[in-house]
């Protein structure tokens, strides 16, 4: 077990921030370690969001995730954009701001899915070049998550694992470690999750997600819409085991229940780390 | 740059993003360009039950599903009025013409006015046209930069001899707009749940704004709307209010401009009072505007 090299702290457990549980969070100010804001949603706004968005970030701690970043897309990057992620960060305080190792479109269109990389050499080298051009107008390390994916393409030369531990490692960047998404990649796919989750180099993780799916028999779509399963906490417990206590976060992001069924979730990953450091000390 | 993943990217993109089954998607002149139908075994690899189609068509499947999810939001009134199967068309044909080029889903309906009048033989058209306008205007008025009220004190501290110069200045979440037909009724049938009413060709007027972060509206006269629009517009209080006191033939109906007045003021319709002292010929008083404590 290592602590992150930047020594991001681990917050605990929370939760995405979503609209339908503003007025909860202001009300009942639940115990929560901190709250994931998705950056797009406060960029282009002076209303209600944003102004809900300022008291909570006076009251918790925040970290960003974005879905638009497209870091691994052969279009420019967009530092209008980036100048408006940065402008938020420092407003609100985020401690990180992360999004995906995926793309998003190009040709100046954006598809709002998070694409599939080939896993070349080729596409390493290329995103490993972007992260750190993003990292240097940030002025701050980018972490990224691994995606869930439903295809593979054949021209990919090593697995993802070794795809995203490099890209880390070159680009110098952190990782958010989606043990959901391993999950649903290693059923479509049909890789060992434990392979994936022991390659992962430990010092560079920065947070973890934690995530509902739809298993559609043929394969399972990460829907953030209901529970974590059984599978996917194991799988958390080993992730804790071999990397160590993170800020850890549960996305429901479709079919949103109250706020207190989402925070009953996320507590149960409290037993899973108690569990997991006492089996470890 | 990469050649090789550029043009995997841009194959995958045309795919992902055109209408129709994955079939034709992969099939389709902009895909073909790029990696030909017949190699698509060569670029995507089967899983132990889904074919190389079936899984690009994953990504194919929730393209016009997110878009449509996201219209839906910021044009509920349009969805509801169409029904489900008329609006996915309407998805469809709009997300065609107009793809998302922002990092953010909230401004994908930006150009839905704009696809209407470039579609003329579009069903309903122009009703569609005006109910687009209203409720891209109410996704406007709830993302505008927050303003300062301009407050009654502010108002009274403005010396007599200065209002007929004064100029006001609206909220940032202020959006004035006029219709050729009669578009409240559909919100409120959206809004209430009951069968959306027949079109109607009646021209309205109505004034959007935002007060403790919710979106309101004013129904209008048509001699409200041009008042308020020319205040809007910087027009000076003399200038504005002469005129709209000539569209109002009787002195009650010149009252009533007083009290559209106050009614705006007291809704926070304004941030500021820009006003230079100089007498002028007729000069109005704040006891004229009923403005007075």
């Amino acid at each position: 077990m290592t602590q992150n090299r930047w020594s991001f702290p681990d917050l605990g457990l929370g939760v995405g921030l979503r609209t339908p549980h503003y007025a909860h969070i202001l009300s009942e100010n639940p115990d929560i370690g901190f709250f994931e804001v998705l950056t797009e949603n406060y960029l282009d706004t002076g209303g209600r969001p944003l102004y809900m968005l300022d008291q909570i970030a006076e009251s918790y701690q925040v970290v960003m995730h974005g879905v638009s970043m497209s870091i691994g897309s052969t279009d420019p990057i967009d530092f209008n954009y980036l100048a408006k992620v940065k402008a938020l960060a420092t407003r609100i305080g985020a401690l990180w701001i992360s999004d995906h190792i995926c793309w998003t479109g190009v040709l100046g269109r954006n598809t709002h899915d998070l694409l599939p990389l080939p896993y070349t050499e080729e596409s390493l080298k290329h995103s490993v070049e972007r992260i750190k051009v993003v990292q240097d107008y940030l002025g701050r390390p980018l972490v990224l998550e691994n995606p869930s994916t439903y295809l593979e393409f054949a021209e990919s030369d090593m697995p993802e694992w070794e795809f995203v531990r490099r890209l880390a490692e070159e680009a110098d960047c952190g990782l958010l470690f989606d043990v959901n998404n391993v999950y649903v990649s290693a059923f479509n796919h049909g890789f060992d999750p434990v392979e994936y989750i022991d390659a992962i180099p430990g010092d560079r993780v920065c947070q973890y997600h934690l995530a509902g799916h739809t298993n559609k028999g043929t394969h399972i779509i990460d829907t953030h819409n209901d529970h974590v399963l059984d599978p996917v906490w194991e799988l958390f417990g080993h992730t804790i085991r071999h990397v160590g206590l993170r800020a850890t976060l549960l996305e429901w992001d479709a079919d949103i229940p109250p706020f207190e069924i989402v925070h009953q979730e996320v507590l149960k990953a409290a037993d899973w780390r108690h569990q997991e450091v006492a089996d470890v000390a | 740059m990469s050649p090789e993943l550029e043009r995997l990217q841009r194959w995958m993109q045309e795919v992902v993003v055109h209408p129709g089954t994955v079939e034709e998607a992969i099939a389709s002149p902009g895909a073909e360009l790029e990696i030909p139908a017949v190699r698509l075994a060569e670029v995507v690899l089967p899983s132990a039950t889904m074919t190389p189609s079936e899984r690009i068509g994953v990504y194919h499947g929730m393209y016009l599903m997110r878009m449509e999810e996201a219209l839906e939001t910021d044009y509920p009134v349009i969805r509801y009025h169409l029904g489900d199967v008329a609006f996915s068309h309407l998805v469809e044909a709009y997300v065609g013409q107009y793809p998302s080029r922002s990092y953010t889903l909230n401004r994908l309906g930006d150009h839905l006015p704009q696809f209407f009048l470039d579609r003329p033989d579009w069903p309903q058209a122009k009703l569609l046209h005006d109910i687009a306008r209203l409720e891209l205007a109410m996704t406007q008025v709830f993302d505008e930069e927050e303003s300062p009220v301009l407050s009654a004190e502010e108002l009274e501290a403005v010396s007599p001899d200065a209002w007929e110069n004064a100029r006001l200045r609206p909220i940032a979440a202020f959006r004035l707009l006029d219709f050729r037909h009669s578009v409240i009724p559909h919100l409120v049938a959206y809004h209430e749940d009951r069968p959306s009413p027949n079109p109607r060709r009646r021209a309205s007027w109505v004034a959007l704004y935002r007060r403790d972060y919710s979106v309101l509206r004013l129904e209008l006269s048509r001699a409200e709307h041009d008042l308020l629009k020319d205040l809007a517009a910087g027009t000076t209080l003399g200038e504005a209010l002469t005129t709209a006191a000539q569209s109002q033939k009787s002195s009650r109906q010149q009252a009533r401009i007083f009290k559209w007045f106050r009614t705006w003021i007291a809704e926070g319709l304004f941030t500021s009072i820009e006003a230079s002292p100089r007498r002028t010929r007729r000069c109005l008083d704040r006891g004229g505007l009923g403005l007075g404590a």
